[in-house]
């Protein structure tokens, strides 16, 4: 069963076109950029919107949109890749709680090669650290089961992956094993939205509208965003992964912008809906809560974290390791924070490409496999921007 | 780590799945999609089902999650 586009309730303006249901012919999506150039055209003036996903980011630089989009159309990446946005100092302590003795550390893919202050969890590795790469948190758990050794299983991530570390956390209760813990940089999306609105650098640029995501839109439904709409009048358009719903929904976002209409829409609802994922909902506010947390970037965010409730605490393994909190640094010269931001492009850091790149990564946006600096490296010819003549002022009009 | 990617549950028992995944088969978690049968497409993230969807739109995401996994693979060794 295909669900329906929902369009936010209470929220004026008409749904201009129905969302793609591919499979996607070349005329098609012609047929859309050339409706994306007749809008641009007659706006007559830059626009900027803001995707807050790492799978966007990728699936973006990787079909070239940047390269057939309108002059005066912008995509910017902002906080969406997950590792990019772990800040340097909870890195740090996840690379210190491997190096504990008799400790096991449990983590996703992503995080083996993310550079610490000093070295990172696959260093730590090759040093003798006990380092694993899991597909699921359940496995963390089930190694805890075999072994008598401390197991802490850390993970970054935003409402997408927080529900497997509460239901690992979970499972951990239900087992009684006094040898798991959980290490997380958990992250709620729109705080961050909101704070980017509210308190953005001063030379971030205006955002127009948002391209939300995806697959966090599964969890929390489309409602999460209507805050977003109603309280600072930008439009959120929750889009696919392909290239023609980019497009779909960026002609979306465009039309009404040059209407200056706020709208709240669903062009992804084969998978996302309204109330979003109630069962994981409820196992998020089971196991966490939201408090304030520290991002890369964006500095610390009320409301933007999870942290583990108080009848959960047992399996915090910064209370039960003791673990302290390293001070904040960035690397030195890497510019990721403003490029999570929206602030900088990551051809403007001085280390792209050179001292920067995906084999000697000196930030989490060039290893990571959904950083901005990556998908540049990756797939921009020369590793320059289409658009790379526009600056911040331009596109705040 | 954004990334959830589309696979058919072949079999299930509790909370426990088992996911056909361009015939590789991975075992899932099924709890955030109580009451999911055999035959039914799921969108897995992180060995977790988080939603089902429509067989058509499964299959209309493959190329772009293939095309992502190897870029990312090549970049970085391992995903989660
Ligand atoms: S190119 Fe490297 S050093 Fe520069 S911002 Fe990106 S990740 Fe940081």
């Amino acid at each position: 069963m295909t669900r329906q586009a929902v369009l936010s309730p209470g929220i004026t303006g008409d749904r201009r076109s129905a969302p793609p249901t591919g499979p996607y012919p070349a005329d098609s999506v012609k047929k859309d950029l050339a409706e994306l150039e007749r809008i641009a055209a007659h706006i007559g003036r830059a626009l900027s919107f803001m995707e807050v996903c790492g799978t966007h980011t990728m699936s973006a630089f990787r079909c070239g949109l940047a390269g057939v989009l309108p002059d005066n159309i912008r995509l910017i990446s902002g906080p969406g890749c997950p590792v990019c946005v772990t800040s340097q100092a909870d890195i740090d302590q996840i690379i210190a709680a491997a190096h504990m003795p008799d400790v096991i550390l449990c983590t996703y893919g992503d995080m083996l090669r993310v550079p610490g202050s000093r070295g990172s969890l696959e260093s730590a590795r090759m040093a003798g650290a006990d380092v694993r790469v899991v597909y699921s948190a359940m496995h963390a758990v089930t190694l805890a089961q075999s072994t008598t050794r401390q197991v802490i299983f850390a993970a970054v991530g935003f409402e997408t992956t927080a529900p497997a570390t509460a239901a690992a956390v979970m499972a951990a209760r239900r087992l009684n094993l006094n040898n798991f813990s959980v290490l997380t940089s958990h992250k709620r999306i729109i705080p961050a939205m909101r704070a980017l609105l509210s308190s953005a650098p001063v030379d971030a640029p205006c955002v127009d509208g948002f391209l939300a995501p995806g697959h966090v839109s599964v969890i929390i439904g489309t409602a999460a965003y209507l805050p977003i709409v109603r309280d600072f009048h930008k439009s959120c358009v929750i889009g696919g992964f392909e290239p023609p719903q980019i497009i779909s929904a960026l002609t979306q976002l465009a039309q009404l912008a040059g209407e200056n209409k706020a709208e709240l829409l669903n062009h992804y609802p084969e998978a996302v809906r309204p109330e979003g994922n109630l069962a994981a909902q409820q196992l998020l506010n089971t196991v966490f809560e939201p408090a304030a947390a520290r991002w890369r970037g964006l500095g610390v965010i009320d409301q933007s974290g999870l942290i583990l409730r108080m009848e959960y605490a047992d399996f915090d393994a910064r209370r039960r390791h003791q673990l302290c909190t390293p001070e904040d640094h960035e690397p030195r010269g890497c510019i990721c924070g403003r490029v999570i931001s929206g602030a900088a492009a990551p051809g403007e850091c001085p280390l792209f490409g050179s001292a920067c790149t995906p084999v000697n990564p000196i930030g989490p946006c060039m290893v990571s496999s959904e950083g901005t600096c990556s998908a540049w490296f990756k797939y921009l010819p020369n590793h320059v921007h289409p658009n790379r003549g526009w600056s911040n002022q331009e596109v705040c009009t | 780590m954004c990334l959830a990617i589309p696979a058919k549950l072949i079999r299930c028992e509790g909370d426990d799945g088992v996911v056909d995944l361009h015939g590789m088969q991975l075992p899932v978690n099924l709890q955030l999609t109580p009451g999911v049968r055999p035959g039914q497409w799921l969108l897995i993230h992180a060995g977790f089902s988080i939603e089902t969807i429509d067989r058509a739109d499964a299959v209309k995401t493959f190329a772009l999650v293939k095309d992502l996994q190897d870029a990312s693979c090549a970049g970085n060794g391992v995903q989660p």
